[in-house]
């Protein structure tokens, strides 16, 4: 296992730049996610780590040594391709035996058996086997490629979405499975999504990427509480944050020159009577999710959305009043200031 | 956009009264038998016709240059004849050699080339375009040319040879040599159309998604292990269709090797579809040629029906 560092790195495809002078540390054992929407630079990040792509400008190291130098495996890292990346001529087990039959780690056959079929049980694959790698459900795919990282014992893993293709009881399923997997082995990890829920939930901590820059490093809890700015704070929170002018809750305390009200749902409390410092509102549509419900509300010309007890009896055309309690104020220039 | 059902009812009202009335009364699957036929008819006039008729010719006395003498059945006559005549198993072996070794230079240098230059380099495309020329000229060009080539006195082939090896250029005859012509044959015949088997070659090569390499790479396989592990067999499929079409085209090599040698010196270059035509239309033996062309057929046949199995097996994978 070995620690990552990035050192103002950055990397440009022709005019594009992909990734723009970050500074990233993954510590030894850590599993770190990289959040960010399509073309934020999460996938170019993790192939120069990988030694995919040779960065522009910036220094790498792998283990404390500059990885500059070093190929793709001499640098030992695994990689699970968003692709899956399975080689579609072999079987499921020789996929899995591929890694560990390099001439750099040349085992004898009966250890590559064991484990390979460690690994198989571990992801519950064991009964396909014997398949073609093209022979397999989309799930299954996902599981070999993971599995073939999980073969080796890498200095780190690298995965790009690994769980982007099943579905959402399998995917939930394997997202404990990978945290197991990962504190069992005390593995140093960098995973890569677009999914805040896998972010919030296997992260030790999760960097958000922005067109290649990296905006904040930080644990779920400090990105979720504390999002340096707008952008930052718009990729976490189910339903997402509303962001609404300072203008339109004029009469609660705010600090001073904030611009933006960022408002989650546990941020919005929704009342029947007025309380002096309110807002009035409208319902404009409940969604009912069982548990909860989700209100969407306009407020004035502004659009929300919070979350609500079932049990709350509204109806569409419903007017309500709206307070905050503990909302992020962000100023002109989409920083958050501290309230 | 136009209206399609006025356009329907324009055709309607175009079509002639008793034409309309006789087309009312057809099913559709009349109506869509009608559209076959033609290509049916054809089909049946050029190709499965002659089939047929060249079968029943082959059990006959037949000549096509004395057509009114009495048609006797000769039974297996000229099967019997054919399979036990030393002429036509030398020119079977002589196809088999010739066969043989241009598939597998063609193979073996085609996909070499198709693996150099599908590493992007600077004037990739200008290079694939060079090298595609060969097979875009007419065999009785090649023929021809490489005829001139193969001069012993002026030949470019005979000087090369001699510069790199210091033999004098016209102690050998290419052509004319009991030993060398075989090789000469296979020689323009690899010349010719190893830029097919590298464009075959280059299309199996180019359909490796880069990530599968990538993904390789990253476990540790040495370049050696990912070519024969992952490049070779994924592009297997394409080098076997490469074969399968030079093996068929080749076994009825006739043009080019006409040209360049007519089969001579001897018979060395004789191959099969030269005896079948010496025997067709220079000594008019039309049914003993028949019963060739249908031993041919048929082995052409069950050699690519076999290696059709074969590929289709590997392509399942």
């Amino acid at each position: 296992m070995a620690e990552i560092r990035l050192e103002a790195v950055t990397k440009n495809f022709g005019d594009t730049t992909a990734v723009a002078n970050v500074d990233l540390t993954v510590r030894d054992g850590e599993f770190v996610v990289l959040l960010g929407p399509t073309g934020a630079g999460k996938t170019t990040t993790l192939r120069l780590i990988a030694g995919l792509e040779k960065p522009d400008e910036g220094r790498l190291f792998i283990g404390g040594r500059d990885a500059a130098p070093l190929s793709p495996a001499e640098r030992d890292v695994a990689f699970v391709f968003q692709q899956y990346s399975l080689y579609p001529h072999l079987s499921v087990y020789e996929n899995l035996a591929f890694p560990l039959r390099s001439p750099v780690r040349r085992r004898d056959e009966a250890t590559i058996r064991k484990t390979v079929e460690r690994v198989a049980s571990m992801l519950r694959i064991e009964k396909k086997l014997q398949n073609r790698a093209t022979r397999l459900s989309g799930g299954e795919m996902q599981r070999v490629a993971i599995g073939r990282a999980l073969v080796r014992s890498p200095s780190i893993y690298l995965m790009d979405e690994p769980l982007s293709s099943l579905d959402a009881k399998l995917r939930s399923d394997m997202r404990l499975e990978l945290q197991h997997i990962q504190r069992d082995l005390g593995a140093t990890m960098l995973y890569v999504t677009h999914d805040q829920i896998e972010a919030m939930t296997m992260a030790t901590r999760i960097g958000v990427l922005d067109h290649g820059r990296l905006v904040q490093v930080g644990t779920p809890r400090e990105i979720y509480e504390a999002p340096r700015n707008v952008y930052v704070a718009t990729r976490l929170g189910m339903p997402s944050i509303n962001l609404l002018p300072a203008a339109a809750f004029a009469g609660q305390p705010m600090p001073p020159g904030a611009a933006t009200i960022g408002a989650r749902t546990e941020h919005v409390v929704v009342g029947r009577t007025t309380q002096g410092r309110s807002a009035a509102a409208k319902v404009d549509w409940i969604e009912h999710l069982g548990d909860q419900n989700h209100l969407h509300l306009s407020l004035g010309e502004h659009k929300l959305v919070t979350l609500v007890d079932p049990d709350m009896a509204l109806s569409v055309g419903d007017a309500v009043d709206l307070s905050l309690k503990g909302a992020l104020y962000f100023g002109a220039d989409g920083e958050r200031i501290a309230a | 956009m136009p209206d399609i059902e006025a356009i329907a009812d324009r055709a309607a009202s175009a079509t002639p009264h008793g034409v309309a009335k006789v087309v009312r009364g057809l099913s559709d699957r009349s109506i869509a038998w009608l559209f076959v036929a033609p290509t049916m008819v054809l089909l049946l006039a050029i190709n499965i016709f002659p089939l047929i008729w060249t079968v029943y010719l082959s059990f006959t006395n037949f000549a096509s240059n004395r057509p009114n003498r009495p048609v006797v059945n000769v039974g297996l006559k000229w099967y019997q004849d054919i399979l036990s005549s030393p002429e036509i198993w030398a020119a079977m072996q002589a196809t088999a050699h010739f066969v043989f070794w241009t598939i597998l230079f063609q193979t073996l240098i085609g996909f070499s080339l198709a693996y150099l230059i599908d590493r992007k380099f600077r004037g990739h495309a200008f290079w694939t375009t060079i090298i595609l020329i060969p097979m875009m000229l007419s065999p009785a060009v090649v023929g021809n040319f490489w005829k001139f080539l193969y001069q012993p006195q002026i030949g470019l082939f005979n000087y090369v040879v001699s510069f790199f090896t210091g033999i004098p250029p016209s102690s050998f005859e290419m052509l004319g040599s009991v030993t060398l012509a075989p090789w000469a044959i296979v020689i323009v015949d690899t010349w010719m159309w190893t830029p097919y088997v590298m464009l075959i070659c280059l299309a199996g090569l180019r359909s490796i998604p880069d990530y599968i390499l990538e993904a390789a790479e990253v476990d540790r396989a040495s370049r050696w292990q990912q070519f024969w592990s992952i490049t070779l067999p994924m592009a297997l499929p394409f080098i076997m269709l490469a074969v399968l079409f030079r093996g068929i085209e080749n076994f009825k090599m006739f043009d080019m090797v006409m040209l360049l040698t007519g089969g001579g010196p001897g018979s060395t270059t004789e191959l099969a579809s030269i005896a079948l035509k010496r025997q067709a239309f220079e000594a008019y033996r039309t049914g003993y040629s028949s019963a060739f062309a249908i031993i041919l057929f048929v082995v052409v046949f069950g050699l690519a029906n076999v290696y059709v199995k074969a590929l289709n097996k590997v392509k399942q994978r």
